[in-house]
């Protein structure tokens, strides 16, 4: 048991726990009566319980604000909450937007571009031409070039002419 | 029968912001001075106090009304309260505002004079208390408070804290020694 030599400021050991209870009316029962049948002959813990009263509620700073005060706060709370409120709108329809259409847009835009690519084939103009445009476009330039080659044949017959006339000459 | 309260928080959840504000007016009092304990600051009291109804006001849909809507409210202010304590301990500042201790007294009391000795023992002391409740951790600081300013029942603060009753009184016990200790001088 806590014993009562205990310098005057310095309560029992043992109590010192239940007497800040014993302030505060928090303690008990058995333990309350224990302590109060202690405390009036223990000069430490008597002089502990005093110190608490004394000192305990000095540490509460009381403020009792005027009545413009709470005019002020609750406009500016009205105003918190329309702001959180108008927010709070905002972020749902975000939200809504975000959660549930974005997939739904993503699938439309996929199935859009499959449709593109699959039907819309002969809808687009395509740099594909027939064979019979490729055998004309083949068949342009060699018709450009006849002149040419009927030259280059007119040449030839020249060399052979003159191969002749050489043969000509020699035989005279 | 239904309480006020529940009266207020159905039409509320219902979308009406008069019955919000019915609540506003029957709670914000106790609220203030909760948040004031805490913050031991009128402004900062006040934002506490606003930012604990707006929560609730933007949480009352999922409020099931398992406890009463000051218990649920309560709580959310407690934990505003403990958010700006852990915030403060971030980023500390010791401006003292004088003011503060000015207005502080109550507005019951006849005005009497105070002579300026009073008046710089009351400033040190105003002083002296801040910082030794500062230096408390802060479940000491929330248990000390509870009990010393809010006058909760180890029980109560025990809830809201969500610890053991022992527990409570260990951080109490603590609490107090602490400041006994940095007050001595007041004593």
């Amino acid at each position: 048991m806590a014993e009562l030599n205990h310098p005057i400021s310095s309560p029992c050991r043992a109590f010192e726990e239940d007497l800040v209870l014993l302030h505060y009316g928090d303690l008990g029962g058995a333990e309350r009566d224990t302590l109060q049948a202690h405390v009036p002959s223990c000069p430490g813990c008597s002089t502990y319980l005093r110190e608490l009263a004394h000192l305990l509620p000095l540490t509460v700073k009381a403020d009792e604000p005027t009545e413009s005060f709470w005019l002020d706060y609750n406009r500016e709370l009205r105003s918190k909450i329309d702001h959180a409120a108008k927010g709070s709108w905002a972020a749902k329809i975000a939200d809504f937007l975000r959660v549930r259409w974005m997939p739904v847009f993503a699938t439309a835009v996929v199935v859009a571009l499959a449709l593109t690519f699959t039907l819309g084939k002969g809808l687009w103009p395509s740099n594909n031409n027939s064979t019979e445009d490729e055998a004309l476009l083949e068949a342009l330039p060699v018709a450009e070039n006849l002149e040419f080659f009927k030259s280059m044949d007119v040449l030839d017959n020249l060399d052979l002419l003159e191969y002749l006339s050489s043969q000509n000459n020699g035989n005279v | 029968m239904k309480s006020a309260d529940e009266v207020l928080v159905a039409s509320a959840q219902q979308g009406d912001r008069r019955a919000f504000e019915e609540l506003v007016d029957r709670h914000k009092q106790k609220a203030y001075h909760i948040a004031f304990d805490f913050a031991r600051d009128r402004e900062e009291a006040k934002d506490l106090s606003q930012e604990a109804f707006l929560k609730a006001f933007m949480n009352l849909k999922n409020f099931d009304g398992r406890s009463g809507f000051y218990t649920w409210f309560y709580r959310i202010l407690v934990n505003v309260c403990l958010d700006y304590k852990r915030r403060q301990k971030r980023a500390p500042s010791d401006e003292f505002d004088e003011t503060v201790l000015n207005e502080a007294e109550p507005s019951h009391q006849p005005a009497k004079p105070v002579a300026p000795e009073q008046h710089v023992w009351a400033g040190q002391l105003s002083r002296k208390v801040d910082a030794a409740l500062a230096a408390l951790p802060p479940r000491q600081r929330t248990a000390f408070i509870l009990k010393n300013h809010q006058g909760l029942s180890i029980r109560e603060i025990a809830t809201l804290m969500e610890t053991a009753e022992g527990t409570v009184k260990v951080h109490l016990h603590r609490a107090v020694t602490s400041l006994r200790q940095s007050l001595a001088e007041f004593a």
